[in-house]
């Protein structure tokens, strides 16, 4: 069916169909509306289970890893300081190793106070075991919400769908819904055993020693890599049964680019209109669309870099220090190549300031200039 | 002689012996006491504390029940997530238990604790109060009555005790009561009235302890009794956060008896002892005033 | 992609998942200090002549169990119902409760268990061979005879008197003792075997068939038990006159059913329990006007306290430091009686005031009947010639334990000086017993006496002899207030006997029993108030407290330690109410 949603509306339609038992959430703008339609969806008994309305995002995941250890399946949204805030659950629900899925609406982190899209508040917690999905547009939302459960099931480990605010979460698109059947189908009931069995009582998650410790995070590290042909299966699968599927990159017209340029989520939207736009010019322009974080593609980076000669990674988002995250990662899953590209970063769109394709352009003849400062990013603006 | 082959124990026990406690530990007799009256149908919560430690590290436990080691300001939502996900199991006979000390509860965990008693979610939460953070060192935490000596107030501590019960009767849940392991038929009385009910139970029991209290091991027992005769900690329910009802009438010894057997009040001048009698006093006036007062 | 099934074993390698017990660490390796249960004695046990196991009595009742309560009585007394009537209660003053606020009324308790509980005559092990002579059957020969019946002795009594007890029987008046209870318990001593001869005095050598030198020969050993029932004279001008009674004499002869006339004016001579009992007797008697004259104080009455309340209750005056001068009569017919009054002077070496005559006091009380209380000796006329000597002061000679100069006859009670009351002489005969016992076996009874010794004594149980099997208790150990926990025991009143109200005694029966028996309520109330020192009532508090799990129980009482757990950390010593527990010992 198809319907005009926004993101945010188009991730509440992802929960109730993926028939998500628990959701513990508290409002943040811009993620409100995901909250504030779950509860309707409850009151109309449209909701396969509950919502609990917690006093902060921090008890909210709390409550949701509980849940999940518990044996139910488990949802939560949140966005900037609500994540920020959450920090120390998150790296809880890894280490717990529970399936739970959460939407964070990308928001700019205080201070200064504002509120527009930036994501700095997800891609900074990039190291705390979740696997991390960013989307383009309310349709890739609601799928990738639905594939998520899948992956997260297998592995184990908690899976995080990022959309940007206002941008993707607010603006109304055409989103094709698929039935429920046909969700059912691809995502079984909650299967996973519970931890707290009365018959066979455990003590879960008490103190280690060091040696143990160590032998817990690789495992989870060796977890993490075994998702790799899990995600790729999850969406060959869901490929196939609905006619969509993302890939954890995506590279338009890279074989044989001069210059590529690297975005996420909803900036890519622009970057493709922009790339479309130099190719009628003349320049050998191609798009790569980062979409997983982690675990970080980097094979299927390195083979859609093969050969090209220059990158710019545009990052609405910026680490002290060092420069955009996106950029960082990239240039790390690049090292080692035989040839690899020049990688130029650009800071752009931070909290949402506009960018519009020109600024797109621009970045990408600075980057084929030669001029553009190869260690410190350049920010962009209007 | 009486061995475990001979023992004919009417009831079973849920903790189980060779735990890390310290000689004498006031936590582990009143964990030992409420899963014994839980049972077996029980998830239990623990947080970082004394607890964490009295349980062993893995891969051992003291517990027969299943048991989560959670986060330090947490027990609350841990425990409504578990009891939400017992409901949607349509697992309900089963019980869901929260320990937390009073740093727990009175300082880091207010705020989830706050949060869960709104939503009147299902399970019970016990406050093990030994008035202090003890697991990490004996720092003073709002629990610790004023002018008690601790290692981060070592010239008494400015404040006052929380008046946690009063903040729990604002929360209007439909039962919470003190209790105190020196009167451990009561103790054990008040488990047995939270289990039956549903929505949330809060228990505030006062767990003596012989480290940080500076007394001999032996003595936290009689130091909970003094507690409770001398009116300091008296023996209450508060139902519905309305109605209040005295569960033992103290027989109101003086406060110094319950002052001279603690090396943390050793420094208590007379004064010190008048001023603590008169607070006393005037608690436990206002507490019949409440009980008399909504027997209306 | 299937979706993978994931089992609990998927689970359990990927986070920490404990299923091992803490029960692999043996921490009662921490410490060597374990709890041991030994049971020990209560200070009321100490304090009571007869040696009552009092807190175990209130032990059995608090479970309910009041005949097992009249059983522990009735192992070291053979006469609960007597004592819980008209014992001095020496139990009381030693009781831990008065540190907390009000003694225990056990006197009361033992009344109520000799009143309400039912039990057995205890049948001796072994019927001996050796047969026991007991000469006089007041509670000094019934303790004697009892607890030699129950060490297996035949035993036979020889009392002179038409009716058995003694003083018990005609010397305390019906209104405190009825002859009902006395004839019941005398009663079970039959059922032990013990057999009573009434009317069967023992004479002086040569004067009657019945001799001590013949009990010598035909038992095995002899006891002579025959209290002091020959009253002291006043020593003043007069006293041989119609009117002037004795105060013994007249209490037996209303005991047996020939009560004098007094009712007119009755002065009686004498504060003491028998100045007392003459008086309210009197009063009963149709007396118009009663006065007990004394020449002590009244802080040296040596009468108990609740009996002088019962002489102001009966409208009986006290005249206190008055003695009496002398005796007028008219003819043959008494009038009056010249008093003088007294005062208190200097102390002599005892530490006792000099009681002085006040110059130019004398007065006058007109009477009909003088009874005369002033003290009493035993009639020692039948030891001539038995080679049994008196002392100076007309008692008895014994030595320790009773012994006389004759080897195999011992004495007690009264008529050997001992104190005069009612425990006091059934102590004395069982103490009697104690030393014949070890005569006949050949055993020394300074060395028996002191393995049963309760606390500091004089008391001592015959408990490990007669019941070998019995739990050990620690007799030398006497638990003080210091060593109770006591804290959460409420404050509680003292349930006394309630007695009857004067205006509601049934005229036509002036003698029935003043005090009444604890009713149920009040009697359970008492027992809940004895915090049972030194003996284990499987209360439980010691298991529960125990934060290691470290304390077995059997259902039917009794505890254990688990040594490999226990960490000695004595919470369960410190709490107990009753100190039973000892932290001591190792592994």
């Amino acid at each position: 069916m198809r319907q005009l949603l926004s993101g945010n509306y188009a991730v509440a339609e992802a929960v109730r169909l993926a028939r998500v038992q628990f959701v513990a959430a508290y409002p943040i703008t811009p993620q409100t509306p995901i909250y504030e339609k779950l509860s309707d969806m409850e009151n109309e008994g449209k909701l396969a289970g509950v919502m609990m309305r917690t006093e902060s995002e921090h008890s909210a995941m709390a409550a949701c890893v509980s849940a999940s250890l518990t044996g139910v399946r488990t949802f939560t949204a949140t966005a900037s300081q609500g994540l920020a805030l959450m920090h120390e659950m998150l790296h809880f629900a890894s280490g717990n190793r529970v399936p739970i899925v959460m939407c964070n609406v990308n928001r700019v982190l205080a201070v200064p106070w504002a509120f527009g899209s930036d994501q700095s508040d997800s891609l900074s917690q990039r190291d705390t075991g979740w696997l991390q999905f960013y989307c383009e547009d309310a349709q890739e939302a609601l799928d990738t919400v639905i594939q998520a459960y899948k992956i997260a099931e297998n592995a184990l480990l908690p899976v995080l769908v990022a959309i940007d605010g206002f941008f993707t979460s607010h603006f109304i698109e055409p989103v094709e819904i698929p039935d429920q059947e046909t969700v059912d189908a691809y995502l079984p009931p909650f299967r996973v055993p519970t931890r707290f069995d009365i018959e066979s009582p455990a003590y879960i998650s008490n103190v280690v020693n060091p040696e143990q410790y160590m032998g817990y995070r690789q495992r989870s590290f060796e977890d993490m890599e075994a998702t790799r042909p899990i995600i790729r299966e999850a969406n060959a699968e869901y490929e196939g049964i609905v006619g969509r599927g993302y890939g954890v990159i995506e590279a338009v017209d890279t074989k044989g680019a001069e210059i590529v340029l690297a975005t996420s989520g909803a900036m890519t939207g622009t970057a493709r209109v922009a790339v479309a736009a130099m190719r009628e010019k003349g320049i050998a322009a191609g798009l790569l669309k980062l979409k997983a974080l982690r675990p970080f593609p980097r094979e299927e980076v390195r083979e859609a870099m093969a050969g090209v000669p220059k990158v710019a990674v545009i990052d609405r988002d910026v680490s002290l220090g060092n420069g955009g995250i996106w950029c960082q990662e990239l240039k790390s899953a690049l090292y080692g190549m035989e040839r690899p590209p020049v990688v130029t970063g650009y800071i752009a769109g931070i909290c949402g300031a506009d960018v519009s394709p020109d600024m797109i352009e621009q970045m990408a003849l600075d980057a084929l200039s030669g001029k553009a400062r190869p260690d410190l990013p350049t920010f962009v603006r209007k | 002689m009486i061995t475990e082959a001979t023992a004919e124990m009417e009831e079973q026990e849920y903790m189980r012996c060779g735990h890390m406690a310290c000689p004498g530990c006031g936590e582990a007799t009143t964990l030992r006491l409420v899963l014994k009256v839980l049972g077996k149908k029980t998830v239990m919560v623990i947080l970082p504390s004394c607890v964490g430690v009295i349980s062993a590290t893995y891969p051992n436990s003291t517990f027969a029940v299943p048991c989560f080691h959670s986060a330090f300001e947490i027990a609350a939502p841990t425990a409504s997530g578990i009891a939400a996900a017992l409901r949607l199991q349509g697992r309900e006979d089963v019980t869901a238990v929260a320990f937390a000390g009073d740093g727990g509860t009175f300082d880091i965990g207010l705020q989830s604790l706050s949060g869960a008693a709104d939503r009147n979610d299902n399970f019970i939460y016990v406050c093990l109060d030994n008035e202090a953070y003890m697991n990490t060192g004996i720092q003073s935490s709002s629990s610790t009555p004023q002018n008690t000596w601790t290692m981060t107030t070592p010239g008494g501590r400015r404040g006052r005790k929380k008046k946690f019960m009063q903040i729990i009767a604002a929360h209007r849940m439909p039962y919470a009561a003190t209790a105190s392991i020196g009167h451990p038929e009561d103790l054990m009385e008040k488990v047995r009235k939270a289990k039956a009910i549903k929505g949330m139970k809060f228990l505030h029991v006062l767990t003596p302890c012989s480290t940080g209290w500076r007394m001999p091991e032996h003595m936290s027992a009689r130091a909970a009794q003094l507690a409770v005769e001398t009116r300091v900690f008296p023996l209450y329910e508060v139902i519905d956060g309305r109605e209040y009802r005295i569960t033992h009438e103290p027989k109101g010894l003086p406060v110094d008896e319950y002052v001279r057997i603690q090396g943390r009040f050793r420094h208590f001048t007379p004064d010190d002892i008048r001023r603590l009698q008169a607070e006393v006093d005037e608690e436990w006036a206002l507490l019949k005033g409440m009980e008399k007062g909504c027997k209306a | 992609m299937a979706y993978r099934d994931i089992t609990i074993k998927d689970i359990e390698p990927i986070i920490p998942f404990s299923r091992g017990s803490t029960e692999i660490f043996l921490t009662g390796q921490w410490s060597a200090g374990k709890p041991a249960w030994v049971e020990k004695t209560s200070p009321c046990r100490q304090g009571c002549p007869v040696g009552n196991d009092i807190a175990r009595a209130f032990a059995a009742a608090s479970k309910g169990r009041i005949d097992e309560a009249l059983a522990i009585f009735r192992d070291e007394n053979p006469l609960p119902a007597v004592c819980g009537r008209v014992c001095y209660h020496p139990c009381e003053a030693a009781c831990n409760r008065k540190e907390m606020d009000e003694k225990v009324n056990i006197r009361g308790f033992e009344r109520f268990c000799a009143d309400h509980g039912c039990v057995a005559v205890p049948r001796p092990a072994a019927v001996r061979k050796e047969r026991v002579a007991i000469v006089g059957s007041g509670p000094a020969g019934l303790s004697a005879a009892y607890h030699l019946a129950r060490l297996g002795f035949q035993v036979t009594i020889f009392e002179a008197l038409p009716e058995a007890g003694g003083m018990l029987m005609c010397g305390i008046p019906e209104y405190r003792l009825p002859k009902a209870v006395l004839r019941k318990e005398i009663g079970l001593l039959a059922r032990l075997g013990v057999r009573i001869e009434t009317g069967a005095p023992v004479a002086a050598e040569g004067a009657g068939p019945r001799t001590l030198g013949a009990l010598g020969r035909d038992y095995a050993a002899v006891f002579l038990a025959i209290g002091s029932h020959k009253g002291s004279g006043l020593g003043v001008e007069g006293e041989g006159i119609p009117g002037v009674l004795e105060g013994i004499a007249f209490l037996r002869c209303v005991a047996m059913h020939e009560p004098p006339d007094v009712r007119g004016r009755v002065v009686v001579v004498g504060g003491g329990n028998t100045g007392i009992d003459c008086a309210r007797t009197a009063k009963r008697l149709g007396a118009r006007d009663v006065t007990v004259i004394d020449l002590l104080s009244k802080s040296e009455m040596p009468a108990i306290a609740e009996d002088l309340e019962g002489v102001e209750a009966d409208g009986i005056k006290i005249g206190l430091l008055t003695a009496p001068k002398r005796i007028i009569a008219e003819g043959s017919r008494l009038t009056a009686i010249e008093c003088v009054r007294m005062r208190l002077g200097p102390p002599d070496a005892g530490g006792r005031p000099a009681h002085i005559a006040v110059a130019a006091s004398e007065f006058v009380i007109p009477v009909d009947t003088v009874i005369m209380a002033v003290g009493q000796v035993p009639e020692l006329a039948f030891l001539a010639g038995s080679g049994v000597a008196a002392t100076a002061r007309g008692m008895i000679g014994t030595g320790a334990a009773g012994v006389t100069a004759v080897p195999g006859v011992f004495a007690g009670g009264d008529a050997s000086g001992g104190r005069a009351f009612v425990a006091d002489a059934i102590a004395s005969g069982k103490m009697g017993a104690l030393a014949i016992y070890c005569y006949i076996e050949g055993k020394e009874a300074a060395r028996e006496y002191e393995a049963l010794r309760i606390g500091a004594g004089p008391s001592f149980t015959f408990a490990p002899l007669v019941n070998p099997d019995r739990p050990r208790v620690d007799l030398s150990d006497v638990v003080t207030y210091d060593r109770l926990d006591t804290i959460c025991v409420p404050f509680a009143k003292r349930n006394d006997n309630p007695k009857r109200a004067a205006g509601r005694r049934r005229p036509a029966d002036p003698f029935a029993e003043i005090a009444a028996g604890l009713p149920r309520k009040r009697a359970e109330a008492e027992i809940a108030r004895c915090f049972k020192c030194g003996t284990c009532i499987a209360c439980d508090l010691c298991f529960l407290l125990c934060p290691d799990i470290s304390i077995l129980k059997a259902k039917a009482g009794g505890y254990d330690v688990k040594s490999d757990y226990c960490k000695g950390c004595g919470v369960c010593a410190s709490a107990c109410p009753r100190q039973v527990i000892d932290m001591g010992g190792g592994r």
